[in-house]
């Protein structure tokens, strides 16, 4: 059998390694990935075991690295990434690491300070340039003002204006843009209204020097009389983070400064542009080393993490662990093992020695990148029990063809088989590129090969439906033939519809007289093709997909039971077999099995249409002991009466073997077992009887302390649990095979929900387009194209998929799981450095 | 709200969203057994490996060593923040106005901080980092200028929402210290009487379970008022007019406070609740003796706690954010214990679950 049948075996192993070659030991079972370690010391605390300076080490070193990596994010420096995976370098090269990382942070950061200082400078300055430039405008503005005004009303040489405008202040600054309407009012509000502000824009956008971010700025120049009102100005200013400069009175100051400002402006952004080749030229550096620096360092980390999950044995100076490993692999863990000690030099051998306990094993199936994503739907319902049959390979072939019959349809089962394909044939790039951070795609790419059964599966059933977009293909030619009815040119012409009489001689081709004759055929493989024109389509399926749906379930769950006698025979479980598998097999036989029979039986040899027996009223009639007759339409075969009174009887006498049989056996077994220990406890207390009482009282302890020991039961539980369980089960099973085998009607009702829609959307929307005429036919089929397309794609593809998938999954994990599968084991969890590396395993 | 008070039929409409994840958020609400481990650390990088391993999870690491209790206070306070401001951003309606009323406290709280730092001739850029991030708004930095509350008034705080809680402490005088208390409580009064009638108007589950808490948190300031008082030079008829008029205390409770003279008095005044009675019995400063104020503490934490029990409320938001306060002063408590090597007292925090 193929390893996927059943789980892995498993055992416990417990590892002896010296202290100095257990951190190299470690290092090798990571990078094979095999075993999992278990916690030895569940009780001591994070921060009391042995490693936890050197985990704290490795964060330290992780913060600097991360450090490292937000600021290459910071100037978009791609890493670097050549597929290296290095190995977790030795203890004694983490300081090496360290020293190097501490250095890289200190430069990287005297380098960010540098530059911050020169940035600030750099944009004092340009806001400077600003408000030079700015009030420069303002003033001349003002000037222009005050001269028209003056000619107006006033002489200008008049002594009062000259004084006003001597005591008249004024600050200039920068402010952010957001803040100056609430710096408008609160500067209003504060000062009365004695202050005159005028603001402008600064059009280029000014970096701020701490974040980096783009920030938008206006100057503004307030106009103020007398002191106390300067004081309130400036602190409302610093309030509200709004920067003052000092900008002069005459404009041939100004203009002075201005030209300072600009060389100096000049001077700071080459001193700016050498900073940032530096730090450039560093963090390229960076971005070489800084994935495999990632890797190291996460890997030391882990391995302490694993370290302090072991046994420190201080007098013989060796660490115990304690882990599980697939016994298949004990020789490669060994050659680990053999290798780690080797490498770091040690004398003495690191040992491995198997354990024997009571404990479950953890369940590890091997998958592959075509099994994992079937393994995955049924560990999505419950990682199986140790051992028990895992229904996953099965799955591979039942999933995709259940999930077809709902979804089949030729040209649908294309297009899915295409995207599955490509998906399939393009994996290298796809997974190439890695993260693409879509829980959602990741989940498609997944399903891959899923995907890729599933659409050839559909364009198989769809074949058999004889389905395509909802049109037929007449591959082998119809057997109906319509010329020999004989319609006269009147009743052809005003006839929408027309009856074909398959008993008229020539019609059906298949008719059983031909047929047996051989001169005619029925449509041979599928869905005669003229169904698809006939009115009565619907009626004609309905039959044939509802019978055909509880056959194929009547099927699935047989086999199920099958792997049930599986699952019992290799746990050696002969009382489970006889007073449980039996019966129920003989159940579900008589009461689906029978129905199943009669289908078949009524499909092969029933030939005149006219006279067809009603299976459902026989069914009926069957339970209330009512004899089948031709009248009613329940007759079928001679005898018929005899087997069906059989049947009911075996069902009937099943279910108090189902219910009361193991329950029973296990009732006798423990009463002979108690008599036993009581006839051994009689023998002994009957020595005891002419000793001291004390001694006998201990003697009794003793004794059965003893029973005790040599028949462990801890699995024992109390009868009348026992006999509930039973009587649920025994409920549960009755009762699922017939709400099971009818849960499997979904199978037709969603392929009959599919072929409808796909009609419709056919018969609505393309045919529309198909039955114009010409010149304007062409085209509208061609915009109705687009429409019929978008449709098929997203009504039918996706969300028809959608649904069956989900109907095919529930079919699985319900109806035919709960026949074997008890889904009651927990998953194997390796310590492997890939899946810590990937960030799928937190610490 | 209205005629016919079905609030709790459309609340998941507007709020399930964020009250579900509130008491996700409460889920991860530190518990004894994680305090019990934290107490038994023996630096703060224990420590911090330990909060590791809550919810907290990273929230240090990109701190570096060593650490102090600074840094943890700031990452603390930073966490609950971008809680709170992540439930504001996404509040609709009547949950917006009721986070605002949360953030309103600490408005108060920062205004106070900042007019008494300039009094005292602190730096603005000294002041700053001191102030909560919950209570920061545009205008809040230019208080500095006022002189006196009619000033602060007219030209600051009529913009922002604490304006109408303005409106009974206007007067030309000029600030001086005592003078800040009065209008602290004064604000502190106007706004948990506002916050007492917004959630009564709510009604339902909300008016329920956040009168009882408001109505508590006026007692314990009326309580604290009057003790905090003796031997100072405030009056006692200005000392009546701080007290908030609502809670259990409120009438009668508050005129017999309002002439209470010594603890003793304030006692008796309490006595005569069954749920205040307990809070006063065996207090005291020593070393295994609880102080009024943990007691205090404790019966806030038991309410917020409490509030949890009810669904379709706006309490949840009230009560976790005061749950991840009472939390954050546990955490630091314990890290300062720690980080001071004074660990006698280290088992003086209020556990929440």
């Amino acid at each position: 059998m193929g390893s996927l049948f059943r789980s892995e075996q498993m055992c416990l192993a417990q590892l002896y390694l010296q202290s100095e070659a257990a951190f190299a030991c470690v290092s090798k079972l990571g990078e094979l990935g095999l075993v999992s370690f278990t916690d030895l010391n569940p009780n001591v605390n994070a921060f009391q075991r042995k490693f936890v300076n050197d985990v704290r080490r490795c964060d330290e070193m992780e913060r600097k690295l991360r450090f490292l990596e937000r600021e290459l994010k910071k100037d978009q420096i791609g890493v670097y990434d050549n597929g290296d995976n290095p190995p977790a370098p030795a203890p004694r090269e983490m300081i090496e690491l360290e020293a190097k990382f501490e250095k890289l942070e200190n430069d990287m950061k005297e380098i960010n300070t540098n530059q911050e200082a020169l940035k600030k400078n750099f944009l004092e300055l340009t806001e400077m340039k600003q408000i030079l430039m700015k009030a420069q405008h303002f003033f001349e503005e003002m000037d222009r003002f005050d001269t028209t005004e003056d000619e107006a009303l006033i002489d200008p040489n008049t002594p009062q204006t000259v004084a006003a405008a001597g005591k008249l202040g004024f600050v200039a600054g920068v402010i952010l843009r957001s803040k100056l309407p609430s710096f408008e009012r609160v500067l209003w509000r504060a000062c009365r209204g004695n202050v005159f502000l005028r603001h402008a824009e600064i059009e280029m956008a000014l970096e701020d020097p701490v974040t980096g971010d783009v920030v938008n700025k206006s100057v503004f120049i307030i106009f103020f009389q007398g002191d106390q009102l300067r004081n309130r100005v400036q602190k409302i200013c610093e309030g509200l983070h709004a920067t003052l400069y000092p900008c002069p009175d005459t404009s041939n100051e100004r203009r002075e400064i201005a030209i300072g400002v600009m060389t100096r402006i000049e001077d700071l952004q080459a001193v700016l542009n050498q900073t940032e080749d530096h730090r450039h030229l560093v963090l390229t550096q960076v971005a070489l080393n800084i994935r495999v620096w990632f890797i190291k360092v996460r890997k030391i980390k882990a391995i302490y993490h694993t370290l302090n999950l072991f046994n420190v044995n201080i007098a013989e100076k060796c660490l115990i662990a304690q882990c599980w490993c697939p016994t298949n692999d004990l020789g490669k863990i060994q050659d680990a093992l053999r290798y780690g000690t080797e490498v770091s030099g040690s004398s003495v051998a690191s040992i491995l020695q198997q354990v024997t306990t009571e404990e479950q094993p953890p369940t590890y199936n091997r998958t592959n990148m075509f099994t994992e994503s079937f393994q995955g739907i049924i560990d999505a319902f419950g990682v199986s029990t140790y051992q028990e049959v895992n229904p996953a390979p099965f799955t591979i072939i039942t999933f995709p063809f259940l999930f077809a019959v709902m979804f089949g349809d030729f040209g649908h089962g294309l297009l899915m088989l295409v995207f599955g394909l490509v998906l399939v044939i393009r994996e290298k790039f796809y997974l190439a590129q890695k993260s693409a951070d879509s829980e959602i795609w990741d989940m498609i790419f997944g399903g891959r090969y899923m995907i890729l059964f599933m659409g050839f599966f559909s364009m198989y059933t769809g074949f058999l439906y004889n389905e395509c977009f909802s049109r037929s293909f007449n591959v082998f030619g119809s057997s109906w033939n319509v010329s020999a009815m004989n319609f006269d040119a009147v009743t052809l012409g005003n006839a929408s519809a027309l009856d074909l009489d398959p008993v008229t001689p020539g019609v059906y081709r298949g008719y059983p007289d031909n047929y047996i004759n051989g001169s005619g055929y029925p449509y041979p493989y599928g869905m005669d093709p003229i169904w698809q024109s006939a009115e009565n389509k619907i009626t004609f399926q309905n039959s044939y997909k509802m019978k055909s749906s509880i056959v194929l379930g009547f099927a699935q769950m047989l086999f199920g039971l099958t792997l049930a006698l599986y699952n019992h025979i290799y746990f050696k479980d002969r009382l489970s077999i006889i007073c449980e598998w039996i019966p129920q097999m003989i159940f579900i036989w008589c009461i689906v099995g029978y129905l199943c029979v009669i289908i078949l039986f009524k499909w092969i040899t029933w030939k005149d249409p006219a006279s067809a027996p009603s299976l459902l009223i026989g069914l009926i009639n069957m339970f209330m002991f009512t004899a089948p007759s031709k009248a009613d339409g329940t007759f079928l075969y001679t005898g018929q009466s005899t087997v069906q009174i059989f049947v009911v009887l075996m069902i009937v006498f099943c279910l108090p073997w189902m219910l009361l049989a193991k329950p029973a056996v296990i009732y006798y077994r423990r009463r002979q077992k108690a008599n036993r220990s009581q006839r051994n406890y009689n023998l002994a207390g009957g020595e005891m009887a002419d000793d001291v009482p004390i001694i006998e009282q201990d003697q009794l302890d003793v004794e059965s302390n003893s029973i005790q020991q040599t028949e462990p039961d801890p699995d024992e539980k109390d009868f009348s649990e026992i006999m509930i369980l039973q009587i649920i089960h025994t409920i549960e099973f009755s009762l699922n095979c017939i709400s099971h085998t009818a849960s499997y009607l979904r199978l037709w009702a969603l392929s009959l929900a599919h072929s409808e829609l796909s009609e419709v959307l056919w018969t609505m929307v393309m045919h529309i387009g198909l039955s114009m005429a010409p010149p304007a036919g062409p085209i509208v089929t061609y915009a109705v194209f687009w429409f019929f397309a978008v449709l098929t794609v997203g009504i039918l593809l996706v969300m028809e998929g959608l649904s069956a998938f989900l109907h095919a999954l529930r079919l699985h994990w319900v109806e035919f799981q709960s026949k074997f599968y008890k889904g009651q084991g927990y998953a194997f969890l390796p310590f492997s450095f890939e899946s810590i590396i990937q960030g799928r395993v937190d610490e | 709200m209205g005629l016919f008070d079905f609030a709790e039929v459309g609340f998941n409409v507007d709020n399930g969203f964020l009250e579900g994840l509130t008491r996700g958020f409460k889920n991860g609400v530190l518990c004894k057994e994680d305090y019990r481990h934290l107490t038994q650390c023996d630096s703060l990088e224990d420590l911090k490996l330990h909060l590791q391993s809550t919810t907290y999870g990273n929230f240090l690491a990109n701190e570096p060593s060593p650490l102090t209790v600074a840094v943890i206070d700031d990452r603390l306070r930073e966490k609950l923040v971008v809680e709170f401001q992540f439930l504001r951003n996404h509040a609709y309606k009547e949950l917006a106005t009721f986070l605002d009323f949360i953030k309103y406290s600490y408005m108060i709280d920062n205004i106070i901080l900042l007019i008494t730092g300039t009094l005292r001739q602190r730096q603005l850029s000294e002041l700053l980092p001191k102030c909560h991030p919950l209570g920061i708004f545009d205008q809040m930095e230019t208080v500095t200028i006022a002189n006196s509350t009619a000033d602060l008034y007219n030209a600051i705080l009529v913009d922002s929402p604490l304006a109408p809680f303005f409106k009974d402490c206007i007067s030309e005088e000029d600030l001086d210290e005592v003078n800040i208390e009065v209008i602290r409580n004064t604000l502190y009064k106007a706004y948990l009487e506002a916050f007492y009638d917004w959630c009564e108007g709510c009604g339902g589950a909300t008016a329920e379970v956040m009168c009882e808490i408001l109505g508590f948190e006026a007692d314990r300031r009326s309580f604290i008022i009057t003790i905090n008082s003796f031997g100072t030079e405030l009056s006692k008829e200005d000392r009546a007019k701080l007290y908030p008029r609502r809670g259990k205390l409120y009438p009668d409770g508050l005129t017999e406070l309002a002439r209470a003279d010594d603890y003793e008095s304030v006692k008796r005044v309490a006595e005569h609740y069954t749920e205040y009675r307990k809070l006063f019995d065996g207090t005291g400063v020593g070393i295994g003796e609880k102080t009024l104020e943990d007691k205090f503490f404790e019966h806030e934490v038991t309410m917020n706690v409490n509030s949890f029990m009810q669904q379709f409320q706006y309490g949840v938001f009230y009560s976790f954010v005061k749950l991840r306060e009472q939390e954050c002063r546990n955490v630091i408590w314990i890290s300062e214990c720690i980080a001071q090597r004074h660990r006698s007292k280290i088992d003086s925090y209020i556990p929440i679950f």
